[in-house]
């Protein structure tokens, strides 16, 4: 079965065409839980209205299902707790230059 | 197992059709720059001219109001999270729009102030209807409105009143009718197309574009929603006070409200730019601060305008004109073009093949180096021109509008490189 960290890997992967960094990077990805049958993630946007919204959580989606045809992928898009920059990793923080 | 996502299908900016617009108002900029170069003997002196009128109206109608409507078509679904009404209707809007555009910059040209100019007139306006329905029939179904959405209604409002005061000023030059002078009209024409239509787009969107360029969060949006108000009441008082004849105590209080509002819009624009995370400026970005700071010096150069008489300086309606359709306005339009019509393209072609293959980043989708030759040609072109005016200088006003001609060039290959990337 695909571990929580095989899947953390395989969406380092997804990356925001715009900014040049990954969502594990960016700290837009708040939670992961794997099943039986499926894969859970729940993620954020930097931006509500974003109009990155709906690919990003499509990519998602799309990776997964290349690695774990087996299960069913589920991103649910949440607003709160609100992205902050803090949320970054150390690397995303220097390549932004914060 | 893999779902389709139902958000990203009702979202999806409908790809071709914006591509349409904005190919129309590049090819528009490069031909009406082109112009400016072979017939710089004409652009002196007083505005209302033929061949001035022509370019002008390329200027805002081309390049200015294709650019605008294309970006709405992209925008206002992904910003209001809502399907746009019709395709279809923008497509036609696009042909009526077009063959408008032409027929009132030829009418213009040989100042055919007859049925040509009329017709043309009449066909912009239904293209304007077209486009009013289509945009209304997307906002009803909004169910979050936003900060940027009250700004686009009122554009949609103000960008009827340009076309109908545009046509009743058409039907003038025809059968002259109207009792106060013409050209008063012509002023409240032109400060509700830049002021009402134009200007509150470039707010309500750069509230929304501006911290997703610079990923800027944690500031208050309170000036923002002063600057709606301040300028509305001021724009309402010019639709009022410009059917009066000496009114011009009223009208400049109205100005006085427009200037102090888009003063509360630059500042609001000041504190989502301080609080950006990205402080790398890209060559949108640099082209935006170039034209935020023309506004500012636009602003006040207008409120000035409006109770001293500055008649004394060379060519001062031209300089004030070129400011704001140059500075101000096609440098942002340039500048937000570099950022919206990769990421347009990119979505398009690329973003279907993320995760299965590699795909290149917005940076890579135009050579950077040549976009910055560009700006700084087009920042000089600026400068050059504005010169040449004061001086009266026509060497120099052909120097400087092929500075000009030379940066929308290499601005029209970058973007021919983005589409076929």
């Amino acid at each position: 079965m695909i571990s929580n960290e095989k899947v953390l890997e395989l969406l380092k992967g997804v990356i925001d065409p715009e900014i040049g960094l990954d969502i594990i990077s960016l700290g837009l990805v708040y939670n992961v839980e794997v099943t039986e049958d499926l894969i859970n993630i729940t993620m954020t946007l930097t931006t509500p209205g974003c109009p990155m919204h709906s690919s990003i959580t499509e990519w998602v989606k799309n990776i997964l299902w290349q690695a774990a045809p087996d299960k069913n992928a589920i991103v649910n898009l949440v607003w709160e707790p609100r992205w902050t920059p803090d949320l970054m990793s150390d690397e995303a923080k220097k390549a932004l230059g914060i | 197992m893999q779902q389709a996502n139902p958000v990203m299908a009702a979202y999806a900016p409908p790809f071709k059709i914006i591509v349409k617009y904005f190919a129309a108002a590049v090819i528009d900029f490069v031909i009406l720059n082109f112009l400016l170069l072979i017939n710089y003997e004409d652009i002196s002196g007083f505005y209302f001219q033929p061949k001035i009128l022509a370019i002008t109206h390329m200027l805002t109608l081309g390049w200015i109001s294709m650019t605008i409507f294309g970006a709405m078509f992209q925008l206002v679904p992904v910003v209001l999270e809502v399907k746009l009404f019709s395709e279809k209707l923008a497509e036609i809007q696009f042909w009526i729009f077009l063959l408008g555009m032409i027929g009132l910059t030829t009418g213009f040209w040989n100042f055919n102030t007859g049925l040509h100019l009329n017709a043309s007139a009449v066909l912009l306006n239904i293209a304007i209807l077209i486009f009013a329905v289509n945009m209304a029939g997307t906002f009803i179904h909004v169910k979050k409105w936003n900060i940027t959405g009250w700004y686009l209604i009122a554009a949609l409002i103000y960008l009827i009143i340009t076309a109908v005061a545009g046509l009743l000023l058409t039907y003038n030059l025809w059968h002259p009718y109207i009792s106060i002078n013409h050209l008063q009209y012509l002023k409240l024409h032109a400060e509700v197309a830049v002021i009402g239509w134009v200007t509150m787009v470039v707010m309500g969107v750069s509230y929304k574009l501006i911290p997703m360029f610079t990923l800027s969060h944690g500031y208050s949006m309170s000036s923002g929603k002063w600057a709606f108000w301040l300028v509305n009441i001021g724009l309402v008082g010019i639709n009022t006070f410009f059917h009066f004849e000496n009114s011009i105590t009223p009208i400049l209080v109205s100005t006085l409200f427009i200037a102090a509002g888009i003063a509360c819009f630059l500042f609001q624009v000041y504190l989502i730019y301080k609080n950006r995370l990205r402080k790398k400026r890209d060559i949108g970005i640099k082209y935006s601060v170039f034209s935020f700071y023309m506004l500012g010096f636009v602003t006040l150069f207008g409120s000035v305008f409006s109770f001293t008489d500055l008649s004394r300086i060379p060519n001062v309606y031209l300089i004030f004109g070129y400011l704001v359709l140059y500075g101000y306005l096609s440098m942002l339009i340039v500048g937000q073009m570099y950022k919206i019509v990769p990421f347009l393209t990119w979505y398009h072609k690329y973003s279907s093949k993320v995760g299965l293959e590699p795909v290149p980043m917005l940076k890579d989708m135009f050579n950077e180096k040549y976009a910055l030759t560009g700006y700084y040609l087009m920042a000089a072109a600026i400068i050059a021109t504005t010169a040449s005016f004061i001086f009266n200088s026509q060497v120099a006003l052909l120097f400087s509008f092929g500075l000009m001609f030379l940066g929308s060039l290499i601005f029209t290959f970058n973007m021919a490189v983005i589409f076929r990337k």
